[in-house]
């Protein structure tokens, strides 16, 4: 489907396109924006006080100060197309639903980036294709960061898990997070998704997404961690 | 003037010694009588009273130390008891939203100090992103302090100044560990 759309190459040209192709790419730069400041918010800025030491800390830090970067890209670059600006802040856009469960305890911490940052990275594959390219160029600008924090959330958890109360605890915020992460990918006919695939930004269903992030997080959580999923509704 | 104006207008000349610091150059190196002189005043300013201070050998050793069950909660809850009080004045004294605007720019400033700590490492023939995120997290979380300070009036006798001198030099303070404050 995304062959059905020349790439465009600037600002300048987006303006010049279609007014769909146009709203199209305001509505996910404006979502990216809001979503990533959301999440340093709620979920990496408590998490320095929850960190168990300093150099946890620290690292937490940086992984708040580089999600807080995303969202700096994305207000950047939706500056340039005309959204304004309290559009880009959760003020002005309603977030996830993921974001009204703020966090408890630092293994709840470690599973929001081994969960919702391998979420991050599926969406932001998605855009690696992406016909307007700077948005393309974004996603991969971001991605290494992404997979630093998602890797991150491996670790942690990986390490947590060698003593029976850090085993618990891990099982027990995988229980809470898990079973809202499904809807992280929308609905499963979603028009938005569909006006994305028709204008090339994204490439796949949110269905496909939604069941790729299954996949994976059934070989880190059940493969790897040797934990167990809660059953889930996986139709948004 | 507004608030945004005044809190701009003390910034561009902090922004400016931020870009100039060699960050991490001097770790591992010892400490001279001046910066021990400072880390001790870091730390009595915090009302920690009087500690030894110590240096680190390398970054392994700062990594370990770091994550060392046995360090000082004290130390941390002073310095997050400072930035809530600093906090609090900076905002009377420019307003909420411009005084975090002001704080924003500092954090957006800090993103490039990852590149230094990289390159720290690599001078010491290591290559470890956790650990180069780790001293960057350090390095910006000491500049967001600094510029509360800075931003609250606080005067460069305070807690905060002092870290950053610390920084400014090329260490990396690495906190307080059974009653010992180390730098790195």
């Amino acid at each position: 489907m995304s062959a059905a759309h020349a790439p465009v190459k600037s600002v300048a040209e987006l303006k010049a396109s279609e007014p769909e192709y146009q709203t199209a790419v305001r509505k996910i730069v404006r979502s990216h924006a809001v979503n990533e400041l959301y999440g340093a918010q709620v979920y990496d800025e408590p998490a320095i006080a929850l960190a168990p030491n300093p150099y946890l800390k620290w690292l937490t830090c940086r992984i708040a100060m580089e999600e807080y970067g995303h969202h700096v890209r994305f207000r950047q670059l939706g500056e340039q197309i005309g959204i304004p600006e309290e559009e880009m802040t959760p003020k002005g856009r309603r977030p996830l639903s993921i974001f009204e469960f703020p966090l408890r305890t630092w293994e709840e911490f470690c599973v929001v980036k081994l969960l919702a940052d391998l979420a991050e990275i599926i969406q932001v594959e998605d855009l690696a294709d992406c016909t307007f390219l700077p948005l393309r160029n974004l996603a991969k600008v971001t991605m290494p960061e992404e997979i630093f924090h998602s890797q991150f959330g491996k670790d942690t958890c990986t390490e947590l898990i060698k003593t029976a109360d850090g085993r618990s605890k891990v099982q027990a915020a995988i229980d809470r997070y898990y079973p809202m992460m499904p809807a992280f990918f929308g609905k499963k006919d979603s028009e938005n998704n569909a006006l994305y695939r028709r204008c090339g930004i994204k490439q796949r269903t949110n269905e496909a997404m939604r069941q790729d992030f299954i996949g994976r997080v059934k070989a880190l959580v059940e493969g790897h961690l040797k934990l167990k999923l809660p059953a889930v509704a996986e139709a948004a | 003037m507004t608030g945004g104006a005044a809190a701009a207008g003390i910034l561009p000349a902090f922004l400016a010694a931020m870009d100039r610091i060699a960050w991490f150059s001097s770790c591992a190196a010892p400490l001279s009588a001046a910066e021990t002189e400072t880390a001790s005043s870091y730390v009595a300013a915090l009302g920690l009273g009087s500690l030894p201070v110590a240096g680190v050998a390398d970054w392994r050793a700062a990594q370990a130390l770091a994550q060392r069950p046995d360090w000082s909660r004290a130390w941390w809850d002073a310095e997050s008891g400072a930035e809530k009080d600093l906090h609090r004045r900076g905002a009377q004294r420019f307003g909420e939203d411009d005084f975090l605007a002001a704080l924003s720019r500092v954090t957006e400033a800090a993103a490039s100090i990852h590149d230094a700590a990289e390159a720290a490492l690599a001078r010491a023939g290591l290559r470890d992103e956790g650990l180069a995120k780790a001293a960057a997290g350090a390095a910006s979380q000491a500049c967001h302090q600094a510029a509360l300070a800075l931003l609250a009036g606080a005067g460069q006798s305070h807690a905060f100044a002092l870290k950053f001198r610390l920084f400014s030099g090329g260490r990396w303070p690495l906190g307080i560990v059974q009653e010992r404050c180390f730098v790195f």
